[in-house]
C-alpha cells in the first residue's frame, strides 16, 4: 500500500492542478486576453490576403497599377501583423497548459493529430507570405505576375485551412458531438466527428464574412490615418481612396453577416434548446441591446462617410436633400432596435408603469419591431451606396428614366413587405411570426440584388458628370473610419462573450464541467471591461504596426535620411 | 502630427468607454453555477427549497417552463388540468407523479405533452441525482403532495453510479462512479481512515460530512494545499495534488457526495 501512495506522490511531482494561479485578474482573464487579442490579429490576417488577391487581380485585369499599389501595402502590413498573431497565440497556449492543464490535456488527447497539422500549415502560411511580399518586385509583369497572385491564392487557402482547423476546436467545446458525455475518455472521440460536429460549419462562414469585414475596417483605418498624416495632395487621393476600398468591402459584407449569424443561431437551438434560450432569452438576453446600439454605431457612422464622401463628387448635389431624412430612418431605426422588452426603472417607476413593461416602448422591444427597424438600416444604407455610385453618373441607355422607376418600386416594394410582416407580427402567434423575418429580409436581399443588377446594366457606356476628387475629404469623414474600426473590434469581443458564454459553467459542454473558482459567467460590466482592455492592446499593437508600415515605406523611398546622413 | 495622433487616440477612447458605459448601466445579470447538494437526509421542506432555487435560478427551467409557448407551464394551469403537481399523476398510466417527474427530466422525449416539441434536454447532464429528486419535489409542491424520500434519491443514486451500458473506461478505476471503488483505486484509504482501517497521515473520513462542506471537500480535493487539516500540520503538501486532472467531473462529484454524507 505505501508503495502505491509513494507512487502517487511521485505522480503528484510530476503533473500539474487542474487549475493554475494567475495574480491579479485569474486564469480566466488571462486566457481571455490572450485568446481575444489572438483572434483579432487573427482575423485581420486572415480578412486583409483576402482583398489583397481581389485587388492585386483587378490591377492586373484593368492594368492599373494603382491596384497593385494598394495590394502590397496591404500585404506590407500584414508581414508584421502576422508576428503578433503568432505571438498572441504562443501566449494562449503557454497560459492554457499552466492555467487549464486538465483541458487542455483533454483538448490536446482529442485534437493532438489536428495539433501537428495545425503547426505544419502555420509554417507553410508564413514562408508563403514572406514570398508573396518580397516577390512583389521581382514577379510583377507576365506569367510570373500570374504566378505571384496564385501565391496570393495558397496564401488564402493556408490561411482558411488553419481557420478551419481551430474553429473544429472551439466549437467542440460548444457543442460536442452527441455520444461524448463526461464518463468517456477523450482518447476515444473520433476525431472528425470532434472537429465536423453541429456549430463548426456555421461558425466557419459566419468568421470567413466577419474576418473580411473586419480586414476591410482595420485597412480602411490605417488608410484614415496615413490619409490625416499625409503631407502631398497625391498621398491625400491616394489614402482616400484606400479608405473607400476598405469601408466598401467592410460594408458591403457586413449586410450579409447577420444572415450568417441567424443560421448560426438556429444550428445553436437545434443543438440544444437549452443553450440557444440562455443566449436569447436568459441571462445573456440583454446583450442584444448591446449589439444593437454598436450596429447602429455602425450603420450611422458608413452613412455618414458616405454623405461626406459624395461631397468630392460632381454632380452628388442633386442627392443632398435627402440625406436628412434618411439619416431620421436610421435614428429612429437604432431607438427602436435599442429599445428593451423589459425597463430598467425603480420600484416607484415600476409601479407607475404597472410592471416591468412600459406600455408603450415595450411594444417596440419585441422582434417585429427589431426585425422591421434593422432592414430598414440596412435599405436605407444601400440607398446611399446607390446613390455615391450613380453620384457623377449620367446613363445614357434609352431605357435609363424607366429603370429608375423600377428601381424605385423595388425600394417601396422591400419597405412595404418589410413594414407590413413588422405590423402583422403583432396579430399572429409567435411560432408564425418567427417566419415572418424570412420574408422580411428575402424582400430586403431581392431589392438589393435586382437594383444592383438594373443599375449596372443602366450605367454601362454612362456619361462622367465630372472626375471624383480623392483626397477632397474634410478631416472629420476619417474619424468615421476610426469609429467603425473600433467598433468592429469591440464588436467582435462582443460577439466572442456571447459564443463562449453560452456554455456557462461548462469547459465543454455537458462534458467536462468548470470546477474552478470563475466558473460563473460573468455579467456584461466584467465582460465589458475585458472586451475594452482587449480592444485597448489590439489598437496599441495596431497603431504600432501602422507605423512601422510607414517608416519601413520611408526608409525604402529615402535609405540616406533614414540612415540620419 | 501628434495632434492627429492624439485625436485619433481619444476618438479611440471615447468610443470604447460609450459601450463600456453602456454595458454597465443595462442589469447585471450572472450565470449561475448549479451548487451541489445532499439531500438524503433532508425534510420535504428543504428539498422543496432547494427546488425552488434550481427552479428559477441555475436549472434554467422558467426560459421554457411560464412562457406557454415552447414548453407547458408548470406552475400554473395547463389545458384545465391544474399547475403540475395536480396532474403529472395522471400524465403516465401506471406512473405516480414523482416517477413521472424524475422520468421528465431525465428522458424527457418518451412522454411528450401534446402540442409541444421535443425540444427539453436530459437534464441529468446538467444537474446532479439530488438536485434532479429537489426539482421533483418542487414542482410536486405545485398544487400537489411532496413524497420524495431519502431512498428515492439513494435508488436513482445506485442506478445512475453504475456505468451504462458498459460505458468506456474513465482514467482512473475503469471510469466507474461507484465513490468506494475510486477511493480504493486512487489509494485515499492509505492516508485516510474510513469506518476503522486505512491511514493516518490524513485527517479521517469518518465524520468529513459534519466537518467539511461539499465545497470544503471539493477544493481539499483538487487543491489540496489551500488549507490544512488542524493537526496535520507537518504533513502539509503530502497529498498529491493529480485527482483534478485525473478523475472525471462525474467521478469527482461522486466522491464529494459520498464524502458528505459521512456524519
Amino acid at each position: 500500500m505505501m508503495t502505491e501512495v509513494l507512487s502517487l506522490l511521485q505522480q503528484a511531482a510530476d503533473t500539474s492542478r487542474a487549475y493554475g494561479h494567475f495574480p491579479g485578474i485569474g486564469g480566466r482573464g488571462a486566457v481571455w486576453i490572450a485568446a481575444e487579442v489572438h483572434l483579432m490579429f487573427a482575423a485581420f490576417v486572415l480578412g486583409v490576403p483576402m482583398f489583397a488577391v481581389i485587388t492585386e487581380l483587378i490591377g492586373i485585369v484593368a492594368k492599373d497599377s494603382k491596384y497593385d499599389k494598394l495590394s502590397k501595402e496591404f500585404t506590407r502590413l500584414l508581414v508584421f501583423a502576422y508576428s503578433a498573431t503568432a505571438l498572441w497565440g504562443g501566449l494562449l497556449l503557454f497560459f492554457l497548459t499552466t492555467l487549464y492543464p486538465k483541458f487542455w490535456q483533454h483538448m490536446a488527447t482529442v485534437f493532438s493529430m489536428s495539433m501537428w497539422i495545425y503547426a505544419g500549415l502555420f509554417f507553410v502560411e508564413s514562408f508563403t507570405l514572406y514570398l508573396y511580399y518580397y516577390g512583389w518586385d521581382r514577379w510583377k509583369v507576365g506569367r510570373a505576375k500570374w504566378g505571384h497572385w496564385g501565391l496570393g491564392i495558397l496564401l488564402n487557402v493556408w490561411g482558411t485551412t488553419v481557420m478551419l482547423i481551430a474553429n473544429g476546436w472551439l466549437t467542440y467545446m460548444m457543442s460536442p458531438p452527441e455520444g461524448v458525455t463526461a464518463e468517456v475518455l477523450p482518447g476515444q472521440v473520433h476525431l472528425w466527428a470532434a472537429i465536423a460536429n453541429a456549430t463548426w460549419i456555421p461558425i466557419n462562414i459566419h468568421r470567413l464574412i466577419a474576418n473580411a469585414v473586419f480586414g476591410g475596417a482595420i485597412v480602411a483605418a490605417y488608410a484614415a490615418y496615413r490619409f490625416l498624416s499625409a503631407t502631398t495632395e497625391e498621398e491625400k487621393a491616394h489614402y482616400d481612396w484606400m479608405g473607400y476600398v476598405g469601408t466598401f468591402i467592410a460594408i458591403s459584407t457586413f449586410i450579409v453577416l447577420p444572415f450568417a449569424g441567424y443560421w448560426l443561431g438556429r444550428e445553436i437551438y437545434e443543438y440544444n434548446q437549452q443553450m440557444g434560450i440562455t443566449m436569447m432569452g436568459g441571462f445573456m438576453s440583454w446583450l442584444w441591446i448591446v449589439q444593437a446600439i454598436l450596429i447602429g454605431v455602425l450603420f450611422l457612422a458608413a452613412n455618414y462617410y458616405l454623405w461626406l464622401g459624395m461631397g468630392r463628387i460632381p454632380g452628388a448635389e442633386r442627392f443632398r436633400p435627402y440625406t436628412k431624412w434618411m439619416l431620421l430612418v436610421l435614428v429612429v431605426a437604432w431607438i427602436v432596435w435599442g429599445t428593451p422588452h423589459t425597463m430598467i426603472a425603480s420600484r416607484a417607476e415600476f409601479a407607475a408603469m404597472g410592471g416591468s413593461h412600459h406600455p408603450f416602448l415595450s411594444v417596440l422591444g419585441v422582434m417585429s419591431a427589431k426585425n422591421t427597424a434593422v432592414n430598414f438600416m440596412i435599405l436605407t444604407t444601400f440607398l446611399s451606396f446607390l446613390m455615391y455610385r450613380r453620384a457623377n453618373r449620367r446613363p445614357v441607355v434609352p431605357w435609363a428614366k424607366g429603370g429608375t422607376i423600377v428601381q424605385g418600386v423595388m425600394f417601396v416594394l422591400a419597405a412595404g413587405v418589410v413594414l407590413f410582416y413588422g405590423v402583422y407580427g403583432y396579430f399572429v402567434e409567435a411560432i408564425v411570426r418567427i417566419g415572418f423575418s424570412v420574408y422580411q429580409v428575402g424582400a430586403v436581399l431581392a431589392c438589393i440584388l435586382g437594383v444592383t443588377v438594373l443599375d449596372i446594366a443602366m450605367l454601362r457606356g454612362s456619361e462622367s458628370r465630372g472626375e471624383i476628387q480623392w483626397g477632397k475629404m474634410p478631416d472629420r469623414s476619417q474619424y468615421a473610419l476610426f469609429v467603425l474600426a473600433v467598433t468592429f473590434t469591440w464588436l467582435m469581443g462582443l460577439m466572442g462573450f456571447a459564443r463562449s458564454g453560452i456554455r456557462q459553467h461548462w469547459h465543454i459542454w455537458e462534458v467536462m464541467r468548470d470546477t474552478s473558482s470563475q466558473a460563473a459567467t460573468p455579467a456584461l460590466g466584467y465582460a465589458a471591461n475585458m472586451i475594452s482592455v482587449c480592444v485597448i492592446i489590439f489598437l496599441v499593437l495596431v497603431a504600432f504596426i501602422f507605423w512601422l508600415g510607414g517608416l519601413a515605406e520611408r526608409t525604402a523611398a529615402n535609405p540616406q535620411a533614414a540612415g540620419g546622413h | 502630427m501628434w495632434r492627429t495622433n492624439v485625436k485619433v487616440g481619444l476618438v479611440g477612447l471615447v468610443v470604447i468607454g460609450f459601450y463600456t458605459t453602456i454595458a454597465h448601466i443595462i442589469p447585471q445579470l450572472e450565470s449561475e453555477v448549479p451548487s451541489s447538494l445532499d439531500l438524503s437526509g433532508a425534510t420535504p421542506e428543504a428539498l422543496v427549497s432547494a427546488g425552488d432555487q434550481l427552479f428559477h435560478g441555475a436549472g434554467g427551467c422558467t426560459a421554457c417552463h411560464g412562457l406557454g409557448t415552447r414548453a407547458p407551464n408548470l406552475l400554473t394551469d395547463h389545458a384545465g388540468e391544474g399547475p403540475i403537481g395536480s396532474r403529472c399523476g395522471t400524465r403516465e398510466s401506471g406512473v405516480d407523479c414523482k416517477s413521472y417527474l424524475y422520468e421528465s427530466l431525465t428522458d424527457p422525449h418518451k412522454v411528450l405533452v401534446s402540442g409541444f416539441e421535443p425540444i427539453m434536454p436530459d437534464i441529468s447532464r446538467q444537474l446532479d441525482n439530488d438536485q434532479l429528486w429537489a426539482l421533483v419535489a418542487y414542482l410536486e409542491s405545485n398544487g400537489g403532495t411532496v413524497d420524495v424520500t431519502g431512498a428515492d434519491i439513494q435508488r436513482t443514486a445506485t442506478a445512475s453510479a453504475a456505468p451504462a451500458g458498459g460505458a468506456p473506461a474513465g482514467p482512473v478505476a475503469g471510469g466507474s462512479t461507484d465513490p468506494q471503488q475510486l477511493l480504493n483505486a486512487n489509494a485515499c484509504l492509505g492516508c485516510h481512515m474510513l469506518g476503522g482501517s486505512g491511514g493516518a497521515v490524513g485527517p479521517s473520513f469518518d465524520g468529513i460530512g459534519g466537518r467539511l462542506s461539499a465545497d470544503q471537500i471539493r477544493e481539499a480535493i483538487l487543491d489540496p494545499g489551500a488549507t490544512t487539516a488542524k493537526g496535520f500540520e507537518a504533513m502539509a503538501g503530502v497529498m498529491p495534488t493529480t485527482f483534478g486532472s485525473q478523475l472525471t467531473a462525474a467521478q469527482l462529484e461522486a466522491i464529494v457526495g459520498f464524502l458528505s454524507r459521512q456524519r
